[in-house]
């Protein structure tokens, strides 16, 4: 069966699991506004409470279902733009304009939020199961030692094609043969691929050669040099992977330690045809210096808008052929069980659904 | 390409006795490193030496991310895998595998566990996990007596949704009473010794198919190919490889022997890491991990031990 097996049927799929976090937006978009997001295919409006905390509900005022987004924030309430009703950052409606109570029961929505910045995460599952999780920890992303920037960037395809793009390190010398390390070129070095119940990762060593020209450029380190170089990377969640890349000097004094860099994205589906990726690269080298975070900023902007249009161009072809119908080589591994974990949350989520018509042989009432 | 499962060299954190001959050890990571995730009913292999790998379920808290908690039962014929386990101390390094998960708990709207001895141990997650998200359950738990019993202490908050049936003060579980009132909306995990889990496949023959969910870190009884086993032809879509198996081989030798890089553990069939999606053939099924309807819809074998009955068996990989 095709890693796709699902992508002729994208338009309509509802391929991710519910239960995850995945990123909603990055902390500097969240302020004393609304902002209206689609994530999992649910309307939610996003805000921050004077307390500096981010909220979430659903985007739609359970009155008369005018999105909230239309509305104000008001000190720490969500006012409707449609009939002036208040509500709180629970969901629960405080103020009805037009009458003296509040009828009862009445709540918008409200969803778990947690700000690891940069970055805000949010669980639109099954409410109680968000407490046996955390959001994976990206700890170099807050750590002063490192210098980090990130954009986000639109994708019209099904977030499991960024994934695959992702975990298939074969297309970089025919997609971005201007940026692709000279060992890439040649023979690239056996890829290694290690799994558990959750991930997939992965990692080669390059021989010694020679760095290409942003490499050189961003490190600061000579063209008429050999360097070792390791790349590594890992499908961490349905919301979330990770690649690194170190350059490792032979130790001669140029500075201590390898020279790190590492593109931490977040597919987060707005539905089955699109996705929100918040990317971020992350350095231990030349921090500070703004120039050389322009120059990587080129460098990847450049690849993820060049993939963004391949999948593009594959999404526009869902739907135009039978499910199962591409095949699979070797390369493909790694993509196939990132896929299988998936499914595997899915099914664990689709839950118990006994076939209609196969009663038990002595059903209870 | 090399293909394998995660490995760590973890320390154990913590040991303690928590029932006779029964040991619970956390491992962790050295410099405090966040584990791989996991979900109930997941196991990891301890690679004791070169030839030496056992299965363990975790059974610490879900949202514990820094260890792996595992519960050991000194057995006297475990191969020596429990008795290695047995002697190391906290401080001691001890290689990981995994985790993967076989047994995974699928929601539903009403679960009835029972557990056997050592067999309480994937089932803890799985309590907290229904229990978290406020879904009916029963625990129905058996062992020789109640000092052999683990995790008796943890398991008292539950109250009475846990039954505890210590076998020389209450006999055997009274497995017609727990499962003989089948219920659509129930599904049922068991995890124990081979007599319970027989016992509980007996009784859940009047049950749906697909309620039942077992672990057996143990072989599951297999009736020999009449007239021996045989050799087919075996092909390797994906790689474009095609081969013989005798019949004194498995897929996986030959596989292997073919150079590919492919996942596998334990070699007997009950720890479900070698699984293949099978394009067609027709499987000889002879592991303990895939349940009737997984066989009948013959979409993944375990390579290690299955075979094919027919002459070409072939295989996405």
């Amino acid at each position: 069966m095709s890693p796709y097996a699902d992508v002729a049927g994208l338009d309509t799929a509802a391929n991710y699991p519910l239960n995850c976090w995945y990123v909603v937006a990055a902390s500097d978009e969240v302020g004393r506004g609304l902002l209206a997001r689609t994530v999992l295919g649910q309307p939610v409006v996003i805000y921050r409470l004077r307390s500096g905390q981010v909220a979430a509900l659903e985007d739609r005022c359970p009155h008369r279902s005018l999105p909230f987004s239309a509305g104000t924030l008001s000190d720490d309430e969500v006012v409707c733009g449609y009939h002036g009703m208040a509500f709180g950052a629970d969901g629960r409606c405080l103020r009805v304009p037009s009458q003296e109570n509040v009828p009862y029961g009445a709540r918008a929505r409200s969803f778990q939020v947690r700000e690891e910045p940069p970055l805000v995460w949010i669980w639109l599952g099954h409410p109680a199961t968000s407490t046996l999780s955390d959001p994976p920890a990206l700890p170099w992303l807050a750590d002063p030692a490192w210098d980090t920037f990130g954009e986000t960037m639109d994708v019209d395809a099904n977030y499991l094609l960024l994934h695959e793009n992702a975990l298939d390190l074969t297309h970089f010398p025919h997609v971005h043969p201007e940026f692709s390390p000279a060992p890439y070129l040649s023979v690239p070095p056996p890829l290694e691929i290690a799994v558990s119940e959750t991930s997939v990762s992965y990692h080669r060593d390059f021989p010694p050669a020679r760095l290409v020209d942003w490499q050189a450029r961003t490190t600061g380190l000579p063209q008429d040099r050999d360097y070792a170089q390791r790349e590594s990377g890992e499908f961490v969640s349905p919301g979330l992977h990770i690649d690194r890349m170190h350059i490792l000097p032979d130790g001669d004094g140029e500075r201590g330690g390898s020279y790190d860099k590492i593109l931490t994205r977040a597919f987060t589906p707005v539905n089955g045809r699109s996705t929100m990726v918040f990317w971020q690269v992350s350095r231990n080298y030349l921090t500070g210096q703004l120039q050389i975070s322009e120059q990587l900023r080129e460098v990847h902007h450049a690849t993820l808008l060049a993939d963004k249009r391949l999948l593009e161009a594959i999404q526009g072809r869902a739907g135009s052929f039978p499910a199962g119908e591409e095949f699979n080589v070797s390369a493909d591994v790694a993509a196939l069980r990132a896929q299988r974990i998936i499914e595997d949350m899915l099914a664990a989520e689709r839950g118990w659904h006994p076939a209609p018509g196969r009663a038990p042989a002595t059903a209870s009432s | 390409m090399i293909y394998r499962e995660q490995e760590l060299d973890l320390v154990v954190a913590r040991r303690e006795t928590v029932a006779t001959d029964v040991v619970a050890l956390t491992l962790g990571d050295a410099a405090g490193r966040a584990l791989p995730g996991w979900t109930p009913g997941a196991h990891i292999d301890l690679v004791l030496d070169d030839t030496l790998t056992r299965q363990y379920s975790l059974c610490g808290p879900l949202r514990d991310r820094g260890s792996f908690k595992i519960a050991v039962l000194r057995a006297a014929d475990g191969g020596g895998g429990s008795q290695y386990v047995h002697v190391l101390k906290e401080g001691s390094q001890v290689r990981v595998r995994g985790p993967r998960n076989h047994f995974a708990l699928i929601e539903a709207p009403r679960y009835v566990f029972i557990a056997g001895g050592i067999g309480i141990t994937p089932v803890l997650p799985m309590i907290e996990s229904a229990d978290r998200r406020g879904v009916p359950w029963t625990l129905d738990y058996g062992g020789r007596q109640r000092a052999s019993m683990a995790f008796l202490d943890e398991l008292a908050r539950y109250g009475d949704r846990v039954r505890t049936w210590p076998e020389d003060e209450f006999g055997l579980l009274d497995l017609p009473r727990i499962l003989g009132d089948p219920r659509p909306d129930t599904l049922v995990y068991c995890c124990g010794p081979e007599p319970l889990l027989a016992a509980v496949e007996t009784q859940c023959a009047a049950w749906l198919p697909g309620a039942l969910h077992t672990e057996r870190f143990t072989p599951k009884p297999v009736e020999p190919a009449v007239g021996g086993d045989t050799p087919f032809e075996l092909v390797l879509q994906r790689s474009g490889i095609t081969a013989a198996v005798p019949a004194d081989k498995t897929v996986l030798d030959v596989v292997e022997e073919n150079g590919l890089s492919v996942l596998s553990s334990c070699r007997v069939g009950t720890c479900g890491t070698c699984e293949q999606e099978v394009v067609s053939g027709e499987i000889d099924h002879r592991d303990s991990v895939l349940t009737e309807e997984d066989r009948e819809a013959g979409e993944y074998m375990m390579i290690c031990v299955s075979r094919c009955r027919s002459e070409r068996l072939v295989l996405d990989l």
